[in-house]
């Protein structure tokens, strides 16, 4: 049988095919006629269907962008290709051909409904992206392994599965295995998945399903902390203050500092000391934190009050305009059905009177608009200014947040320089010899490594956190400057598209009124 | 404790006052001056009642027609108070302490309030005893109406007539609210005339009060910080100010010649001045605060089972309060009405009590009672210090309250009432007492006289076709009915005039019961708008203009002009392809499509369609169509497009008017179901309501008496005496005589058996205890020398104890002897009447 296909000359999808395909699918008896007469986009098309046409390789479909639905059974395809730009494509067609493997479909998310049916394929995969599958039909192939069906567990809105015709169907447990891998399948192999399978299912596979539920919940579980905490950076980060609450700034202080280390082990050097740097930094920073937030809240609540402000000016506005319109534009139409010519004449000066009136009643509104909201996003932009200022000078100086940060590093400072003069004293009286290790001897040598370690220690700190000053204030600031600029451009948008609109509409009323009267005078 | 033990005499007035009530004069002097208005000017217009039914001396309780020995010394106690209170207080009328109760026997007000709780939930509330009061009793208004009066019925004599006087009413309502937990007092003083004569013409009537409150009701949304300013005024100020001045004036002429045309109004209506003002006595009730979460002191009037606050000004004054513990009298200042009034019960400036009572009157502290109880007379205390016992109310001579539940569902007296309100006149009936099931009538007026109605209100209950409430405006003779949930076609209230079909109506459903949601249903001679809500196709109005022409002759069936529908915003469309509106010009064969405006947009897209004469042939042309874009850049749409459109909406436009014509058709089912539901009224009758279902009755006396022969029968075969014998003959249907002879010797020698049996042990016994004794006494007599004086009193114990048990025997063993004769005779008689045996036996 399968010499006769083979004898078959393969087609080749081109111009002409599609264009016949496309001409004998469209619209039939007028609306075919008026189809015709102005010419078929390919791109507009939503259902195609080649089927029975030897087609060995699909081709030439990239045109078809708005396909939903597609029909290349019954060919010898052997490869899945070209469809990566059918990415509207719902329900796709691939059955009684020779694919091998699934391969292609990684564009086409939207995929509900896919046929597989009657191919040569062995293994399932590839198909991640579909994740809307709800119809898959993948009977008379060559699966083997029914482990590999579990890939399809994957697809949550999977509803009906065929895998009749292959291997895999011989072993004995294949309905009970696939009845408790897929709890939410109703078909399956063409037929209800009945009751009376799934129970068994359910004895049979206790362990495994309980193990898949647990293992699916562990995952849900992982996914929404994850989820939270993301949402909790960003909100720090929004709030610019991320990394603040607890003792990351100190950490990434000594981060990079390689002296800090090597000071440690001055004699006289406690631990104590570092702690309670660390502890007051830390109390320090969760402070700025906090305000931070506190301050994030403010600004929140205002944007989103100047925004739903303006929102209503707008609509109040909208209203008035659109009643306005629409009571012009019934009497216009009624004004349409007066057949006296006399009456008519009349009707019309007054109507062109009553366009230009309106045209300046609306532009008047538009007008008042305009200046509202100019003033409120004034109002707007000095109060978000003064915000944003506060909470930066709090954050600077009058809040001891940086300046204590220096005050602290300081004393530190001063601290470590006073036990490094006092080690150097000692060693000095050749007094430390005894209980310095080895290596650590060689910085103190002289009094200027020692120095400079410290020195270059506290350079190294203060410049981490000028660095998180600088960050959060050039962050706040440009937050702050996009903002107003986006408000600035949508109002500007808003008012340019609101008085096209408007001369649009009178345009075409007058051009409507100008072809009556030529009308009339013809 | 404290000298005030002694109330019961009144330790507080000194004893000048008692020399002078044995001269026996003060009471007389006070009783002619309380005898002074004149009789005449009271007995106004009364509404003549049938004569008082007698009472039945025979049929009272003997509490009611005699006195206890404390309810006696209550009396006592009671006449001393009132002798010296009123030589004390001569210029107050006597108190209202002991009048006669129905069998003429004087019993103290405070025994005749009963607590009672009624098993019935709407009793236990306040609201709900006063309005069952109100309902259920009607008045009969006092002999002399400045006078306290002379009888004091007891509340179930009063609920047994359902008729008394204001005293009477508000006896029987402190009773149930005592009963209830609340803390209430019968009061006894003075109102208005209006309040006494339950006359309340001049009062509007509550339930349209209601609908006057319900419609006041505004909000106002807070100003925002954003809110953008109004745009400036360009008008001129100088001219508005002359214009509102100019409307002002006018109004102004127009207000005042309302405010006259009311006085007017309100001169005509108010009432002459009343000459006894203040004079008039009343009894009502006063609930305390503090019991019952009861938040502030209040008034009930039990005449008509209003609330009033307490300086409600319609009470006049106040002369003695009571409830079933005590007595107080009021001696605070009444002339300017009860506004002022405190009613601080320990407080006893104001409150002179009758019985000290330390445990009745929980919200006094009892420290309180005692300071002040010394100071007024503490020597006397020191003088006496053994305490008399306090003298505590006797309990109540009145028998339980009971309100049997046909009493309690007929509600008011003959099942009907009627009250007189300003401008309105409300009728209330018991539930199925009328056939048209209905419970309340409600018919306001134009005028006072009450002769021109304006409109009728009317409640229904348990009607079969769900209707609730009906409303008739007289004016325009508008029918306004309004139906419970349950109807065909979810009907919820129909406005008509008349129930032709075509006319002018207004319908309103139960649109979430509808499958296609329509909520209301609007109907002219010639237009319908329908209004749905909740639909998935997003549509909420349809409006449908028919053609003028009367061609309804044809089957009755309109042709239609204009189908108007509209749309709202389907979310998951863009909106220039969400229809808003689609008008569908039958006549002139146009349709017409408007679109949704977007977001911020102020004009919608529409398209208007003509349509072709013949769809087949007819070729399709652009100019068949006109339209108008709203952005200018976007590509117009393609013919074919709007090819589909049309044919799409032609049969759309089908569609509508085949469901307009099933709206014509529902409406004309809907009317004639109306009608012929009017033309035949059913009352439903719940299954649980026993006393009506026929049905459940029957099937509830036939359970009774089955359960009641099954128990008779199991009865009878416990006591079947015969039936081991029977089944030792193996239980035959029938005994042939033989067999029945056999029958009867048997059961008779075996209780003759039995009875030998009985003496022979009781013998034995006898015997046996006998001889242990007689053993016991001649081992005594033998060890009598050597014993000691325990075993001895031993000895002794044991021989009474035996010489009992033996008594107990002979006795028993003699009776027995007596009764066995008896007992055989019994069972044979017994088994000579015994149906199954009778037969052959005698």
């Amino acid at each position: 049988m399968s010499s006769v296909y083979d004898t078959v000359e393969p087609s080749v999808v081109d111009e002409e095919m599609l264009q016949k395909a496309v001409e004998e699918q469209g619209p039939q008896g007028q609306a075919g006629r008026i189809a015709r007469d102005e010419g078929v986009q390919y791109h507009e098309v939503c259902q195609l269907c080649l089927d029975y046409r030897n087609i060995l390789k699909i081709d030439h479909l990239w045109q078809f962008t708005s396909l939903t639905k597609l029909q290349l059974d019954n060919n010898i395809i052997e490869k899945i290709e070209g469809l990566e730009r059918l990415t509207n494509l719902v329900w796709l067609d691939l059955s009684f051909n020779k694919i091998e493997v699934i391969e292609g479909l990684d564009t086409l998310v939207k995929l509900e409904d896919l046929s597989l049916y009657h191919n040569r394929i062995s293994i399932i995969e590839n198909m991640d992206s579909l994740q809307k599958l709800h119809v898959l039909s993948l009977g008379n192939n060559l699966l083997r392994d029914l482990d590999n069906v579990v890939y399809l567990r994957k697809f949550k809105n999977l509803r009906t599965l065929n895998l009749a015709g292959n291997p895999l169907c011989k072993e004995s447990n294949y309905k009970v295995f696939i009845a408790a891998h897929f709890p939410e399948l109703v078909y399956l192999d063409f037929r209800i998945l009945d009751k009376q399978t799934r129970e068994e299912a359910l004895s049979k596979y206790q362990v495994v399903i309980n193990d898949m539920r647990k293992e699916d919940l562990l995952e849900l579980k992982a996914l929404d902390v994850k989820r939270r905490d993301e949402e909790e950076l960003q909100l720090h980060k929004d709030a610019f203050v991320e990394f603040l609450n607890g003792p990351y700034l100190f950490e990434s202080m000594y981060a990079d500092d390689t002296e800090a280390v090597k000071l440690a082990y001055l004699p006289g050097f406690s631990l104590t000391l570092l702690l309670t740097f660390q502890s007051q930094m830390v109390a320090l920073c969760m402070q700025v934190f906090e305000m931070g937030l506190e301050q994030h809240h403010r600004r929140k609540a205002e944007v989103s009050c100047f925004f739903e402000c303006s929102l209503e000016a707008v609509r109040e506005n909208q209203q008035k305009a659109t009643e306005l319109v629409a009571a012009f534009e019934s009497c216009r139409r009624e004004m349409q059905q007066t057949t006296d010519p006399k009456l008519l004449e009349a009707q019309q000066k007054q109507h062109l009177d009553e366009t230009c009136q309106l045209r300046d009643k609306l532009m008047i509104l538009e007008l008042q608009l305009v200046d509202q909201l100019e003033e409120i996003i004034k109002d707007f932009e000095r109060n978000i200014t003064d915000m944003v200022g506060g909470f930066i000078e709090s954050v600077q100086g009058i809040y001891p947040f940086i300046t204590t940060c220096r005050d602290l590093e300081n004393n530190h400072n001063e601290r470590l320089q006073e036990i490094a003069v006092a080690a150097l004293d000692k060693a000095a009286a050749n007094e430390l010899e005894e209980d310095m290790p080895e290596g650590e001897q060689l910085p103190f040598f002289d009094k200027d490594t020692v120095m400079n370690a410290v020195s270059a220690s506290h350079d190294i700190h203060l410049l981490k956190i000028d660095k998180r000053e600088d960050e959060l204030v050039t962050r706040i600031n440009s937050w702050m400057t996009v903002l107003m600029k986006s408000i600035q451009d949508a109002e500007g948008k808003r008012n340019r598209k609101r008085i096209s609109e408007i001369h649009h509409y009178i345009d075409y009323v007058k051009t409507q009124l100008d072809e009556v009267t030529l009308h009339r005078t013809l | 404790m404290d000298e005030r033990r002694k109330g019961a005499t009144i330790g507080t007035e000194s004893p000048k006052i008692e020399e002078l009530l044995q001269e026996g004069q003060g009471g007389r002097e006070l009783e002619e001056m309380e005898k002074s208005p004149s009789r005449e000017a009271v007995s106004t217009a009364r509404p003549a009642l049938s004569p008082r039914p007698e009472v039945d001396p025979s049929r009272c309780p003997t509490s009611y027609k005699e006195n206890s020995p404390q309810e006696k010394l209550l009396l006592a106690v009671a006449e001393n108070f009132h002798a010296q209170y009123s030589h004390l207080y001569p210029e107050r009328k006597p108190l209202l302490l002991c009048p006669l109760n129905e069998c003429g026997v004087p019993k103290f007000v405070s025994t005749t309030l009963r607590p009672t709780l009624l098993p019935y939930p709407e009793l236990y509330s306040w609201e709900g005893c006063a309005s069952f009061v109100s309902d259920f009793l009607s008045l009969e208004p006092l002999d002399a109406p400045i006078d306290p009066p002379k009888q004091l019925s007891s509340p179930t004599w009063v609920l047994q007539t359902r008729r008394g006087n204001c005293f009477d009413f508000s006896t029987l309502l402190c009773s149930l609210l005592l009963g209830a937990g609340y803390d209430a007092y019968c009061v006894s003083g003075y109102a208005v005339k209006e309040m006494c004569l339950l006359n309340q013409s001049h009062h509007e009537c509550p339930l349209l009060l209601n609908e006057k409150k319900e419609k006041t009701e505004e909000q106002n949304s807070p100003v925002k910080k954003y809110s953008v300013k109004p745009p400036k005024d360009l008008c001129s100020g100088f001219e508005r100010m002359q214009e509102s001045k100019q409307q002002a004036q006018a109004q102004a002429i127009i207000l005042q010649r309302q405010q006259e045309m009311e006085r007017l109004e309100m001169e005509k209506e108010r009432p002459s001045p009343d000459p006894l003002l203040g004079l008039w006595v009343h009894s009502w009730v006063l609930v305390l605060s503090g019991s019952r979460e009861v938040a502030e002191n209040f008034f009930i009037d039990p005449l008509t089972g209003k609330s009033f606050p307490t300086v409600e000004d319609c009470f006049v004054g106040v002369e003695s309060i009571w409830n079933h513990r005590n007595y107080w009298v009021n001696m605070q200042d009444c002339r300017f009405g009860c506004s002022e009034m405190s009613y601080d019960l320990g407080d006893i400036t104001r409150w002179e009590y009758l019985l000290f009572d330390p445990w009745g009157n929980p919200a006094l502290p009892v420290s309180n009672v005692k300071a002040s109880a010394d100071l007024v007379d503490g020597d006397e205390d020191k003088e006496d210090n053994e305490e008399p016992p306090v003298f505590e109310m006797p309990p109540s001579w009145v028998k339980r309250i009971q309100i049997s539940e046909q009493d309690m569902e007929m509600r008011y007296p003959g099942g009907m009432k009627v009250i007189q309100y300003r401008k309105a006149r409300l009728e209330k009936f018991a539930p199925y007492l009328l056939n048209d099931g209905l419970v309340t009538r409600l018919t306001t007026y134009k005028d006072v006289n009450c002769i021109q109605p304006i409109t009728m209100k009317e409640w229904f209950q348990h009607r079969q076709d769900y209707l609730q409430e009906r409303q008739l405006t007289k004016a325009d003779n508008v029918t306004m009915e309004l139906f419970r949930p349950g109807r065909s076609y979810s009907l919820k209230s129909h406005r008509y005039v008349t129930l032709v079909p075509e006319t002018e109506r207004e319908m309103e459903f139960y649109s979430h019961a509808r499958a296609d949601g329509l909520a209301k249903r609007v109907e002219l001679p010639t237009e319908m708008t329908e209004t749905f809500e909740q639909r998935t196709d997003f549509l909420y109005h349809r409006h449908v203009v028919f053609s003028r022409l009367s061609e309804t002759s044809d089957q009755g069936q309109r042709s239609i002009e204009k189908v108007v529908e509209r749309f709202h915003r389907n979310q998951a469309k863009p909106a220039s392809e969400d229809t808003a509106e689609r008008v569908f010009l039958i006549s002139e064969g146009r349709i017409q499509v408007t679109y949704h405006s977007e977001d911020d947009r102020i004009i919608p897209a529409w398209l208007s369609f003509v349509k072709p004469h013949d769809s087949q042939k007819q070729p399709f042309t652009s100019d068949m169509v006109s339209m108008f874009q709203v952005d200018p850049f976007e590509k117009p749409k393609k013919n074919l497009l709007l090819y589909e459109m049309l044919m799409s909406l032609m049969k759309e436009e089908e569609k509508v008017m085949l469901r307009v014509m099933d709206s014509e058709k529902e409406v004309r089912a809907i009317l004639a179901l109306r009608e012929q539901e009017e033309r035949k009224i059913k009352l439903h009758i719940s299954i649980y309501n026993t006393a009506r279902n026929e049905k459940a009755r029957t099937h509830r006396e036939m359970k009774a008496r089955l359960a009641k022969e099954e128990q008779v029968r199991r009865e009878q075969k416990e006591l079947d005496y015969l039936a081991p014998f029977l089944a030792k003959l193996g239980d035959p249907e029938t005994l042939t005589r033989q067999e029945a002879l056999q029958l009867r010797s048997d059961c008779l020698t075996d209780l003759k058996q039995r009875l030998i049996d009985k003496a022979n042990l009781i013998q034995a016994c006898f015997e046996k205890e006998t001889q242990e004794l007689q053993l016991k006494q001649q081992w005594y007599q033998k060890n009598q020398l050597s014993m000691s004086k325990e075993d001895e009193a031993t000895y002794l114990a044991y021989c009474s104890d035996a010489m009992f048990r033996i008594h107990v025997l002979k006795l028993r063993l003699s009776r027995h002897k007596d009764k066995a004769p008896q007992k055989y005779l019994a069972l044979e008689e017994k088994l000579r009447r015994d149906p199954r045996l009778a037969a052959h036996l005698c």
